[in-house]
């Protein structure tokens, strides 16, 4: 009797769900865009500011008229921060026939899915997907709005040594990300005349960095390069200034996220240095002031970090190219590599080279003033 | 007074006529069943359904869970213990099968058995001493034992496992000159790998060795008491669940190309535990059902955003509550006993003297 | 030497914590054999209840420190408290009759039903506890300043053990808590209401484990919605090492594993440190299958 209920119920509930998905009707002939992001696990608050950010810069040429006439559609696919899952969402958006997808987050989980969209012949621009291996493939169809970690780690070890340190402790979070980051700037220490007294990897998800911290102070460094995503490194200058203890930190570019502040506190988030792309506040474009205008107006904050603003770019190249040369993802891909030149994106000016990098030098150094602004030094 | 029990244990005891194994469908429409199964790529092409890729990339990874709850369903299932650290086989299996590919060359297929038996070796090591731990005690020191591989897979032990990076650009297996590439090739050998689990591991069941099991699981104390050296037996499980997920380590690594560590964590063998119990413990049916459950509603709830997996975990907690045995638990088993039984008899002439042995609520 | 009381002090304050998590754990698990997964939840839930009381609604300002925080501590034990009450009723009191798994994954269940539901409610973004909660002391501990709140974690876990050791070992109503642990089916007998035994432990259990959430939050700022698996398998492991169903065993456990922790990443490596922290588990339960503290049925919770 039981499973007769059960067995309704399960039916009812697939049942909902199918009719709930073809709810939504075609309308004639949209330009379907996906958005692959973290919207659940560890990493969904950056996964929902991506996609908040698309769906407003989407409703905005809507509402213009759309691209050439027609509307786009955004498609959003949840990754789940987690490759297995991006396996599916990936094979989601292609059934969606979408024609290009902005996202993702993580490398590892980008990575997950570039073979994926390269077989099907959808363009894949990554937001935040940083490790350098992703665009040393030879994918025609893959690009990226963000810069890689080699170059992240040159600016990284070229500003320790303008600010005058000369030991330092390096910290990293054994993500792959911020593995790479420490290493790409741990081999430019003996050209940079710099000594490492600490190296070592702490526990992501951990609260209790005391006893770490603990130990590099008695290593005595001048500085501690935290290589990590930033509700450690919050934790890690909470717990810094709980000890007294205020040797400087620098960091990467997965701390420049306003919570950061917010999390630490702004007495003990003072003085922090991380370098990072410029952020949408430091960017005089009217595009970005709009842009957070009505991201403010419509969901009452402001996104948090400058990934969601780069995964706005990737949707902005995306329809700059559309415009100009149609919905082939070929000819996107070929206008994005060859044609688009110095786009005037959320983040500045944005071109691509042949492997799909971005051009130019995004990476600036940001202090952390009293009040908890992020400073462009 | 002294009466055989070998015949309980030995290979030739035959099953009651019409007995538990009764099958839900009849035969023709199982087999039926099956092929249209296995012909749904081709239904796929034919109707040119435009989802059909991502629907056959669903139904890989179910078939990939289910031979791994399979797996880890002799351990958990049959032999009872409470294994919570089944990704760990999984995981030295995946990267046995990448290291081997990508620094020796070897190709994927040669790499299976090595895969299979390193996860095995590793299960009978860490096994070994802790193999008499009461349930709850057993199943922390897994979630040790998995939580200490995924830590040792990140800080790149014996320098060959990449570190947080995992490997990347594992080979695509290849059969008779045949690459297997697209997510239609993958179904096939998937659910191949699949079909060959659930035959082995039924025939197993029954075997003596599956008895042997099954009475530990209800009664050690008798189980011992009778002759049968549970640890033996325990341990046996234990490193065939691991061989077996080795196995699923050298599809998934081919399937994805690209390993790390992250993807084999406590929560990966939650997820397995949960397949196994919701599915029914110890039924391989029920084991098929709790895969395609606890992998495909997730998908299903796609629709839901970010609230799907709310709605997944209020799902489990309903279905426990309407099915606390699992969905298709294992029917109880029957036997037809042996000649000096029968002689023991109540009133010394009753042939038809049953032994249940049934699954208890407990 | 400094160095080692230092690490000493570090560990003893993550330990506190995780003591307090691992009493909820135990307290349940002796009862009613149910590991119930969802107490990491709990906790997380204490901490944003906590963060609304005392972050939104500013509750040290509206009261004053002193009086403010006890509210905060009484709301959040009371509140964490009636969602355990009610995770009960719905989770786990259908399948009291049935096999133990049964219940381990409904377990599961309402754990990432609560994780979600909390995502859900607060918002995916890491909130955090503002540094000026407490009046930023500081004592000297061998010539290292210490915050107070760390001195507070450890004092507060040490005396909610006690408090709750006597209360199971000295009353009528612990008397009967401990009687539902030894064989439910005799309590009965006896005259003892064991659904009301049940329904107390799990009242008792999430209020502590609330009270850990706020204690976490106040210690180190920052909350987030996942933050309870963490400390969940934390906990749960201490309560195994102390031997679970104990409640001085969830005491050593927590504070065992703490110093382990910070000890493991002081003198061997950081990265290396919850390795460690399992391979010395792992060593306990192979010489002492049931953990380090006897298990006697009399004093078993």
């Amino acid at each position: 009797m039981r499973f007769t209920l059960f067995l309704a119920f399960t039916l009812a509930l697939v049942g909902s769900i199918t009719f709930f998905c073809t709810g939504a009707e075609a309308q004639d002939n949209p330009i379907k865009i996906g958005v692959m992001g973290p919207n659940t696990g560890s990493w969904a608050s950056e996964g929902q500011d991506m996609l908040n950010v698309v769906v407003i810069l989407a409703d905005e040429i809507n509402s213009a008229g759309g691209i050439n006439g027609r509307k786009v559609e955004i498609v959003s696919a949840d990754d789940g921060g987690d490759p297995k899952t991006a396996v599916l969402a990936a094979q989601q958006l292609y059934a969606e026939g979408v024609v290009a997808v902005v996202g993702t987050y993580g490398s590892n989980v980008t990575e997950a899915t570039q073979d994926i969209y390269d077989e099907a012949g959808i363009v894949q621009v990554a937001t935040g997907s940083t490790a350098i291996r992703l665009t040393e493939k030879g994918l025609t169809l893959f690009f990226r709005t963000c810069p890689r970690d080699d170059e992240q780690g040159r600016v990284l070890a070229r500003y320790v040594k303008e600010l005058g340190f000369k030991k330092v402790a390096v910290v990293h979070d054994n993500t792959s990300y911020s593995k790479g980051l420490a290493d790409e700037t741990r081999q430019l220490f003996a050209d940079i005349g710099v000594t490492e007294v600490f190296y070592d990897a702490i526990i992501p998800g951990d609260r209790d960095f005391t006893a770490t911290l603990t130990k590099i102070k008695a290593a005595e460094p001048d500085v501690i390069i935290f290589t990590g995503y930033y509700p450690e490194a919050a934790l890690l200058l909470r717990q810094k200034k709980d000890m007294n203890w205020d040797v400087p930190m620098i960091g990467g570019d997965a701390t420049n996220n306003l919570t950061l502040v917010q999390n630490a506190g702004e007495e003990a988030a003072a003085g922090y240095y991380f370098v990072s792309p410029p952020g949408p506040g430091d960017i005089k474009g009217e595009a970005a002031a709009k842009l957070l205008a009505t991201y403010q107006q419509k969901h009452e904050v402001y996104p948090t970090s400058v990934w969601a603003i780069l995964a706005g770019d990737a949707f902005g190249v995306i329809a700059e190219a559309i415009k100009n040369v149609g919905d082939n993802p070929e000819a996107i891909a070929q206008y994005l590599h060859n044609d688009l030149k110095d786009y005037n994106g959320l983040t500045g000016p944005i071109s691509f080279n042949e492997k799909g990098d971005r051009i130019g030098e995004v990476y600036r150094l940001y202090q952390v003033d009293p009040t908890g602004a992020f400073v462009l030094k | 007074m002294s009466f055989s029990f070998k015949g309980l244990l030995s290979d030739r005891v035959p099953l009651e006529e019409g007995g538990g194994k009764e099958r839900i469908l009849p035969l023709p429409l199982t087999i039926a069943g099956i092929a249209i199964f296995f012909s749904i790529p081709v239904i796929f092409k034919v109707t040119g359904l435009s989802s059909a890729m991502y629907w056959l990339e669903v139904l890989n990874t179910v078939g990939l869970y289910a031979i791994l709850a399979l797996s880890l369903n002799v351990i958990l299932g049959h032999a009872g213990m409470f294994n919570m650290g089944h990704a760990a086989f999984f995981a030295v299996g995946a990267y046995v099968t990448a290291i081997l590919n990508l620094t020796y060359g070897w190709s994927i297929l040669s790499t299976l058995p090595v895969a299979g038996l390193a996860a095995g070796l590793f299960a009978a090591i860490v096994a070994g001493p802790i193999i008499h731990l009461r349930g709850d005690y057993l199943l922390i020191v897994t979630i040790g034992i998995v939580e200490i591989i995924r830590i040792s897979l990140t800080n790149n032990i014996f320098g060959v496992t990449g570190g947080p990076n995992g490997l990347m650009g594992i080979a695509r297996p290849t059969i008779f000159g045949f690459k297997i590439a697209r997510p239609q090739h993958f179904f096939y050998l998937i659910w191949i790998v699949v079909a060959i689990t659930v035959t082995l591991f039924y025939w197993l069941e029954n075997s003596r060795f599956g008895r042997a099991l099954k009475f530990i699981k209800e009664d050690p104390v008798a189980a011992e008491g009778i002759g049968i050296n549970t640890t033996r037996y325990k341990l046996m499980a234990f490193v065939v669940g691991a061989i077996w997920a080795g196995f699923a380590g050298t599809l998934y690594a081919s399937r994805m190309r690209t390993i790390s560590p992250g993807s084999f964590n406590f929560e990966e063998s939650v997820l397995l535990f949960t397949i196994v119990i919701l599915g029914g413990s110890g039924s391989q049916k029920g084991v098929l059902l709790g895969s395609f459950l606890i992998i495909g509603l997730p998908e299903l709830f796609r629709g839901f955003q970010n609230s799907r997996l709310l709605v997944f975990g209020a799902a489990l907690v309903i279905m426990m509550i309407f099915r606390p045995q699992g969905l298709l638990p294992p029917k109880p088993q029957r036997y037809k006993l042996p000649p000096p039984w029968d002689k023991m008899g109540q009133n010394g002439n009753s042939s038809q003297a049953k032994v249940s042995l049934s699954k208890k609520d407990d | 030497m400094d160095f080692f009381i230092q690490q000493l002090t570090n560990g003893l304050t993550v330990g506190g914590i995780y003591a307090l998590i691992a009493l909820g754990y135990t307290m349940v698990y002796g009862v009613m054999k149910l590991i119930n997964f969802a107490h990491g939840e709990l906790f997380t839930l204490g901490a944003y209840i906590g963060f609304t009381l005392l972050v939104t609604f500013n509750f040290t300002g509206l009261f004053g420190t002193v009086i403010g925080l006890g509210f905060s501590v009484i709301l959040v034990s009371c509140l964490v408290a009636v969602a355990g009450h009610l995770l009960e009723r719905v989770a786990y009191r259908p399948l009291r009759h049935s096999d133990r798994l049964a219940a381990v994954v409904s377990a599961l269940g309402a754990s990432i039903f609560l994780q979600n539901a909390i995502m859900l409610k607060w918002g995916a973004q890491r909130l955090a506890y503002k540094p000026n909660i407490l009046p930023n002391v500081s004592v000297n501990i061998f010539g290292q300043p210490m915050p107070f709140i760390r001195i507070l974690v450890f004092l507060v876990a040490v005396f909610v053990m006690f408090g709750l050791y006597i209360f199971i070992n000295r009353t009528r109503t612990g008397m009967a808590i401990r009687a539902a642990a030894i064989d439910q089916g005799a309590a009965k007998l006896m005259g003892i209401d064991v659904s009301r035994v049940i329904a107390l432990v799990f009242i008792i259990g999430p209020a502590l484990g609330g009270l850990a959430g706020l204690m976490a939050g106040l210690l180190y700022g920052p909350i987030n919605f996942n933050m309870g698996q963490i400390y969940g398998l934390k906990a749960f492991t201490a309560a195994i090492i102390g031997g679970i169903g104990n409640i001085q065993g969830a005491m050593v456990g927590g504070l065992l594993l703490g110093l382990l922790e910070s000890m493991g990443a002081a003198y061997i490596s950081v990265a290396w440190k919850d390795g460690i922290t399992f391979m010395v588990l792992i060593v306990i339960l192979v010489f002492r299958p049931t953990g380090l503290l006897p298990e006697r049925v009399a004093e078993k919770l």
